[in-house]
């Protein structure tokens, strides 16, 4: 084990202006780390454990995931294109350094700091940046902040605690709340569900865990803000929501990573559980370092995102804003198991430069009367390559269940691509299946008109594009609709030629 | 696996030890052998083989029990060229074609169909040319077959396969700049394992169109790839199938948009009944450069009872912007209400089903033989 | 005092000559109305005043207020007060009408040097615009022409003329499309309009229109050029002669 401290150079300077102006949050913090060495085996498996302090069987089950991931091939079946990844040559564990704060005024000012830089307010009182328009009225967001591979803080504890939900990091819940871990944990997705939920299942650091009382609404909404800032490190969290029996939870997952030249991994998995009558909105928005206009550098985000509507009537909606990652991998999924339960996933993904996205989701009909709802609308700019994957699945079980597709390509420029590949499975008669899918680009009589009303051709992409997501827009938070608009925007500029 | 008989590498080895055919000495094998001594033949759960277990048709190819028609039967106009495919005339015809119309990494299974090959003809329309009778393919001899189509610029013709018994068919097809050609194929319901792949290369301004009506066999796999090679093609394609007891049927098509302004459509219609399973992977490409391509796919699927299966896969691949392209899938059961309204009508429901359905399948292919062809005539 | 002036305007489309010299001069204070038969050029003369890519100008120039546009982006010309209601308004679907307006007052405030009016004082503006043209205020909230009929998505061309104060609104074919009530609403509206300190350029094949908004000048398009002008009795004439008497 190596302890050394994180190699820090501020990229916001005037210097890099030109390559950084469109990404804010590229910066890098300087903070003493504790990291472990690059390289997987046993040994480091049982390090993180250990530095989790662990129980034992958790430990165990850690490897038993190691030991299946080794005889895994990474899957090769998606339309992006990258180097084999070198596994020994990343490092699985960094954290600051010093004991885990145990109240937020012990949390250290310079990671405050980067939370307060990115707008995401670590005290009780403020609200989220960018919320100017809510006012004091603006519901309050509880915070989990995760830094590298460790919780930093978490805001509302105490409010939420009154009201029976339990929310906290993944670490501190395996041993406050061992039963209901070792209950759901891995039940949605597999160990072995693929490559990198193996991988994670073996190293996974932290992440949040919320558990939503019997008849509880939660109070407020729930969001876990994700930072990758160390060099060559992995960031593997692991996310685990549980909604039991008429209980209501909204939670949103915002992430960013410095602008660095190197690939970094992000293989996290995120299970939802929804009981009898109970309803998870999961909502991301996704600004992960994209890389440059070359290609060098950003995130690749390998992610398994799954929930199963276990209970009757219950629902489960992802919805996800994705602008970000060098290269995404990822479809979250809802198997529909409850009678009259409903999946829902609404997605906008926009790429630009060199960016790769293979993305959309699996709904997977089980029970009678199941409904899910897939709207995914994709933006291509530069010389980008986005695709719909998405799997619609009849079981003999899902008797008068029904399914609605709708996707939207946008294309910018002429040397980008386009993708969609739905695979839609019916065994059984009662059940229908709608898919639909268009492709088209911002025309040339719709930027005449903005234009010819004085608004510029910039502006303009923007409002269209704006304008071509609303429909995924409307379900998110209010607050957070406003965030996602900003970031298409800032995303968009100069992508018009 | 290895060693089992329905194995890729097994199969590759048994078919290098049965040819090549001493059939059309003169076709060049080369690539066909290569790839069957790389064993590149698709595994036994490759993705574009999800739902035909291609295995069962390697028992086919190596248990040779496929007894094929013993003549020729080939009905031509007069000013039409058809010879066998074994004459060094068709050679000479194959040199029209140019390029190959499919990629043979993409269409791995048509290097067996040239190493085994024992019948086949080649056709050509001569420039100008417009027959009035069709070009009719009703039998070729053998389990191995070959047809391959020119029709020349401007020519115009009608193209019909009738139904018949092969292990695999390979159609070739070009049409030339201004040409067009009307293709049509009934498959009926068979219980014999079997795979053709339909290439079709359209250049400037040139139409194709197929309308394929199917029942269904033991197995049957049919590929189609078709190439907008020039500017202006246009490209049509009609699919309607009728599957029960445990009839298989997975369609595989390609469209490529090579050239700008391309046309492409395409229509499939399915019921699937008892326990039979329906497929159609459905693709569009538009390759950088094909701007103003206008290209749709549609397909629609009825399941008849809860023990049969539909796949569906349309698949939009754009590299293109200024581009028209959509596509839309339904699976679904028979509409209730539509038998309501004709029993009301006085109908019985049974009548009203089978009306029903004729009028859906008619959505793809609206020919008189339709209904007739998938036996649900009243 | 001469707010347009058109001179030896050639202008291609596609490499065909559309406009074969064309003059004219409107000075504020007056409606122009521009007639003639299909395929004379009326709508392409309306387009490349707004600067649509595409519509090439081979020789002359046209100048707004003494300056040439002939350079200018669509959005300058737009700043500068040029207006062109569209004869087929293009729908964009998800932005709303209210938006889209926000963003072209916002545009045209911030050219002046003006701070953009406030959210609340926009939408009562909007509003009583709406109200004149008698749109249900609802119709601010549905996307720019998105499923809008052929009258509403001209009445959203007048409103949004309104709201943007023009100095000179080129109408193209704005009577299309409307049944009686929605062409007394529309006339209703350009009548409000027009103003000592701007000018209206109506595009027409019928004179129908020129019965509620009464032109000072009307001209006469044919093959790309002006062939005769006239007061508001030649519109009359045309009604009743149709344009072949003209033309020959």
């Amino acid at each position: 084990m190596s302890e050394r401290t994180t190699e820090l150079a501020d990229l916001v300077g005037e210097e890099h202006a030109a390559t950084g102006r469109d990404y804010a949050a590229g910066f890098v913090t300087e903070i003493e780390a504790d990291t472990l060495p690059p390289g997987l085996d046993e040994s480091i498996v049982r390090a993180i454990s250990a530095k989790k302090e662990e129980p034992s069987w958790m430990t165990e089950w850690r490897l038993d995931a190691f030991r299946r991931w080794l005889s895994m091939p990474p899957p090769r079946w998606a339309h992006v294109q990258f180097p084999d990844i070198d596994f020994q040559a990343i490092s699985y564990f960094s954290a600051p350094k010093g004991d885990a704060p145990k109240s937020l005024d012990e949390v250290d000012p310079e990671l405050l700091r980067t939370y307060e830089k990115l707008g995401i307010p670590l005290h009780e009182r403020a609200r989220l940046a960018g919320v100017d328009t809510a006012g004091e009225d603006a519901p309050q967001v509880a915070v989990d902040a995760v830094f590298d591979s460790v919780s930093v803080a978490t805001t509302f504890k105490e409010r939420l605690a009154e009201a029976g939900v339990v929310f906290c990091a993944m670490s501190e819940a395996v041993r406050e709340h061992p039963d209901l871990v070792r209950r759901y944990l891995g039940s949605v997705v597999p160990k072995p569900d693929n490559f990198y939920s193996a991988l994670n299942s073996a190293v996974f650091s932290d992440g949040s865990f919320v558990y939503v009382p019997k008849g509880t609404r939660c109070p407020m909404e729930l969001s876990t803000y994700f930072r990758i800032n160390a060099e060559n490190t992995g960031q593997f969290e692991r996310t685990l929501i549980i909604a039991d029996e008429g209980a209501y939870v909204s939670y949103l997952e915002g992430c960013t990573a410095p602008m660095r030249d190197d690939n970094q991994l992000h293989a996290a998995v995120v299970e939802l559980v929804a009981l009898e009558d109970a309803e998870i909105k999961y909502s991301t928005v996704q600004n992960w370092y994209p890389g440059d206009e070359q290609g060098n550098g950003g995130i690749y985000n390998f992610v398994t995102k799954r929930g199963a509507c276990l209970g009757d009537r219950s629902k489960i909606s992802w919805t996800q804003v994705e602008t970000g990652s060098a290269i995404t991998w990822k479809y979250p999924s809802v198997v529909l198991r409850g009678a009259d339960s409903v999946g829902e996933f609404y997605s906008v993904a926009l790429t630009r430069n060199r960016q790769q996205a293979d993305t959309g989701t699996k709904m997977t009909h089980i029970g009678p009367r199941t409904k899910s709802t897939i709207v995914s609308k994709g933006i291509s700019a530069g010389n980008s390559q986005n695709s719909y994957r998405g799997r619609v699945r009849m079981n003999p079980g899902a008797r008068g269940a029904r399914n609605y597709t709708q996707c939207d390509s946008l294309l910018i420029g002429d040397a980008c691509g386009a993708h969609t590949f739905p695979y839609i499975e019916s065994k059984l008669p009662s059940a229908v299946i709608e898919h639909e899918a268009t492709t088209s680009k911002v025309s040339d009589e719709q930027l005449f008109l903005c234009q010819q009303r004085g608004i510029d051709p910039e502006k303009a992409v923007a409002m269209i594009v704006n304008g071509f997501c609303r429909d995924v827009f409307r379900t998110l938070p209010m607050e957070f609709a406003v965030e996602a608009a900003k970031l298409l925007e800032v995303s968009l500029e100069g992508a018009v030629g | 696996m290895a060693g089992s008989p329905t194995d890729a590498a097994g199969l590759a080895e048994r078919v290098l030890a049965q040819g090549p055919s001493r059939y059309a000495p003169w076709l060049d094998r080369g690539p066909h052998l290569d790839l069957l001594e790389r064993r590149a033949l698709p595994e036994l759960r490759a993705e574009a083989w999800r739902h035909t277990n291609v295995g069962r048709w390697y028992e086919t190819v190596l248990d040779r029990t496929v007894t094929p028609a013993s003549s020729y039967r080939v009905e031509s106009p007069a000013e039409v060229e058809v010879v066998d495919f074994a004459d060094a005339r068709a050679a000479e015809i194959l040199q029209l074609r140019g390029e190959e119309t499919y990629r043979l990494s993409a269409q791995p299974i048509a290097a067996i169909n040239a190493l085994l090959l024992g019948a086949g003809v080649a056709i050509r329309v001569p420039v100008g040319c417009a027959p009035p009778s069709p070009v009719r393919i009703v039998e070729l001899p053998a389990a191995y077959q070959r047809v391959l189509v020119i029709i020349e610029s401007d020519a115009r013709v009608e193209l019909i396969e009738e139904p018949s018994i092969y292990t695999h068919r390979l159609v070739e097809v070009v049409v030339q700049p201004g040409g067009q050609l009307v293709h049509r194929r009934h498959q009926a319901a068979s219980s014999h394992r079997e795979c053709n792949l339909a290439a079709v290369r359209v250049e400037a301004g040139a139409h194709y169109e197929l309308s394929q009506l199917s029942l269904g066999g033991d197995l049957r796999r049919n590929d189609i790839v078709a190439t907008l090679a020039g500017d202006g093609a246009n490209v049509t394609l009609r699919g309607a199938w009728r599957l029960d007891e445990s009839r298989h049927l997975d369609n595989q098509v390609a469209v490529h948009h090579r050239a700008p302004g391309g046309t492409s459509r395409q229509t499939y219609r399915g019921v699937a009944a008892d326990r039979s399973r329906a497929v159609l992977n459905g693709r569009i490409e538009i390759a950088p450069g094909a701007q103003q391509s206008d290209a749709t796919l549609n397909t629609k699927n009825l399941l008849a009872n809860d023990t049969a299966e539909v796949y569906a896969k349309p698949e939009l691949e754009i590299y293109a912007n200024d581009v028209q392209c959509s596509h839309g899938a339904t699976v679904g059961a028979i509409d209730d209400d539509a038998v309501h309204y004709f029993r009301t009508r006085g109908i019985d429901e049974h009548k009203a089903r089978r009306l029903f359905v004729r009028g859906f399948l008619r959505e793809a292919i609206d020919d008189p033989d339709t209904a007739q062809i998938l036996g649900v005539i009243q | 005092m001469t707010l347009l002036r058109i001179e030896d305007l050639h202008v291609e489309v596609d490499g065909k000559e559309i406009l074969a010299g064309i003059d004219l001069a409107v000075d504020a204070g007056e409606v122009h109305a521009v007639m003639g038969p299909n395929g004379s050029g009326k709508s392409t003369l309306a387009n490349v005043l707004a600067g649509r890519p595409g519509y090439d100008v081979i020789r002359g120039s046209m100048t707004v207020d003494g300056a040439d546009v002939s350079a200018l982006s669509p959005e300058e010309r737009s700043l500068r007060g040029l207006f062109l209601a569209f004869q087929y308004p293009v729908e964009i679907p998800g932005v709303s009408n209210m938006e889209f307006l926000k963003a072209a007052v916002d545009a045209h405030a911030l050219g002046r040097g003006d701070e953009p009016p406030s959210a609340v004082d926009f939408v009562k503006r909007a509003r009583v615009a709406a109200g004149r043209l008698q749109l249900n205020p609802d119709f601010l909230k549905r996307g720019v022409n998105d499923g809008f009929s052929g009258g509403e998505k001209k009445r959203n061309e007048i409103l949004q003329m309104l709201i943007l104060e023009p100095r000179l609104a080129v109408l193209d074919e704005t009577d299309s499309g409307l049944d009686i009530d929605g062409l007394q609403v529309v006339a209703d509206g350009i009548n409000a309009f027009r103003a000592n300190t701007n000018a209206v350029v109506l595009v027409t094949h019928y004179q129908r229109l020129l019965n509620y908004v009464v032109p000072d000048h009307v001209h006469v398009l044919a093959d790309g050029r002006i062939v005769h002008s006239g007061d508001r009795k030649l519109a009359v004439e045309l009604e009743e002669r149709g344009y072949g008497w003209l033309a020959n």
